[in-house]
């Protein structure tokens, strides 16, 4: 483990340390083209602003992908990371457009590409059933609510007017840069000084192989699963057999596995190299080992579903619970748009109406 | 997940570090459309962008550790999204319907001093 720094040193330390300021510049330098980008109406300064954006996109990622192979003896570096890059960048571009965009309708459409891009991301990172949940749960229903309500209170467009002035005028475009420039800084400080590249690459060294006992693991609880896939190995590695033995003589038909045997303490797997094996009772009673090679353990949408209900219950109960609360929310706040005369009631009544008059922006 | 095609090649830390700085990024420019924006369902829309962000960083996170239980929050962000989205919404068409106005500067009486 590490020790922890006295703070005043770390500061100094992420001062002075050239690796930083090249970072934080990089961060700057992005920064800076995301307040050119949200200027109103000016278009040499867009474009202007998106030069500079891409520009500091790209200094961080050479910089990022540098630090990347410094924390892992350069051995995966071969192989630029193509497509995590192009889905970063789509992301990026995507997320860029949404803020800066002057129609909200375009501005959820771009997030739609930001999720896809995300989705992409995830099936990069190995996490195939969250990157499709992922699609179908936002770019399908969530950004369908979202463009419902957006054409529902919309203002109907006036000829001329264009859009609402409140979409076209970003508020305190600079001090919302600022802020975020000074987390991003700090997050990818935080992500991608050396102390943590270290850190992630030594959980890195072991992680593949934990990946592969957490699977086994899993297997181990789901008897069904684990039946059919000692018979899928063994099916292959008959066929292998057969095929090597000679082909086309023998017609013989292939054992059934019927069971697999468990040790008193339920446990069936054995490890061995590249895999792990069973002990499995034939239809005829005898007994065989069957070998299971790792590329046959479950995939990632089972092992999802057995931590979600094995590792976390209470907080599938909970996400439950909240989902049913937001449905009563949800009818609750929908039966309160009947009241709708209430203005006009107040302007019977000779009190100020609440609503502002006029369209297009209701300047106070 | 071994045998990946070649363009889905496993390029290890670099792959990590692209996914943490995009989550950076996602949750940066997030935070200003939210800051910026002036349209309310904008505002919202940012702060999914942040949840993306965050689901993000836990599923690389997870890829590191070769954990799952990234993925598993993840599907509670998604859960908690989903609830956000259902009641924000609900809310911004009541506060439309009261001013007319998407503009969030329309309620800034709500705020102190």
């Amino acid at each position: 483990m590490e020790i922890a720094l006295p703070p005043t040193q770390l500061l100094a330390e992420a001062i002075a340390s050239p690796a930083a300021i090249a970072l934080t510049s990089a961060c700057a330098i992005g920064a800076a083209g995301l307040a050119l980008l949200m200027q109103p109406g000016k278009k040499g300064l867009r474009i202007a602003g998106t030069v500079i954006a891409l520009a500091g996109f790209a200094m961080l990622l050479v910089e990022v992908i540098k630090r990347a192979s410094t924390g892992d003896d350069g051995a995966t570096t071969a192989i630029p990371p193509v497509f995590p890059v192009i889905f970063s960048f789509i992301a990026l571009a995507g997320a860029v457009r949404m803020v800066t965009h002057p129609k909200p309708v375009f501005a959820a459409l771009y997030f739609i590409l930001v999720v896809i891009a995300t989705a992409g991301m995830f099936l990069l990172l190995g996490a195939e059933f969250m990157a499709f949940s992922l699609i179908i749960v936002y770019a399908g229903a969530i950004l369908i609510t979202y463009m419902f309500v957006l054409m529902l209170a919309q203002q109907s467009p006036v000829a001329g007017v264009g859009d609402a002035w409140y979409d076209r005028v970003p508020r305190e475009a600079v001090s919302a840069v600022v802020v975020g420039f000074v987390i991003l800084a700090t997050l990818s400080d935080a992500y991608f000084s050396e102390r943590t590249q270290t850190q992630l690459a030594d959980a890195r060294a072991n992680g593949e192989s934990a990946a592969i006992e957490r699977s086994w693991e899993r297997l181990e609880g789901m008897p069904k699963l684990l039946l059919e896939t000692a018979r899928t190995a063994h099916e292959d590695q008959w066929r292998a057999a057969q095929r090597e033995v000679a082909a086309g003589t023998t017609a013989a038909t292939m054992p059934e596995i019927v069971s697999i045997e468990q040790k008193a303490d339920r446990s069936a797997l054995r490890r061995i190299e590249g895999g792990v094996s069973v002990t499995a009772t034939l239809a005829d009673g005898s007994t065989i080992s069957v070998a299971i090679p790792d590329a046959l353990r479950p995939d990632n949408s089972r092992q999802v579903g057995v931590d979600l209900v094995s590792k976390f219950p209470a907080g599938l109960e909970i996400a439950g619970v909240v989902l049913l609360m937001a449905l009563f929310g949800a009818v609750i706040l929908a039966r309160k748009q009947i009241e709708l005369g209430e203005d006009e009631r107040r302007g019977l009544a000779g009190m100020r109406r609440i609503t502002v008059d006029g369209e297009a922006g209701g300047m106070r | 997940m071994t045998d990946n095609p070649i363009f889905l090649a496993d390029t290890g830390a670099a792959t990590i570090n692209v996914a943490l700085l995009m989550s950076a990024l996602l949750f940066v420019i997030g935070l200003v459309g939210f800051l910026s924006r002036r349209n309310m369902i904008l505002m919202f829309l940012c702060t999914e962008l942040m949840f993306q962000a965050a689901a993000l960083a836990m599923i690389a996170f997870g890829k590191v550790h070769g954990d799952l239980s990234g993925q598993v929050f993840v599907i509670f962000i998604l859960t908690v999204a989903a609830a956000e989205a259902a009641l924000a919404l609900g809310l911004v068409v009541l506060l439309y319907r009261r001013r007319e106005t998407l503009d969030s500067e329309a309620w800034s009486e709500l705020r102190e001093a």
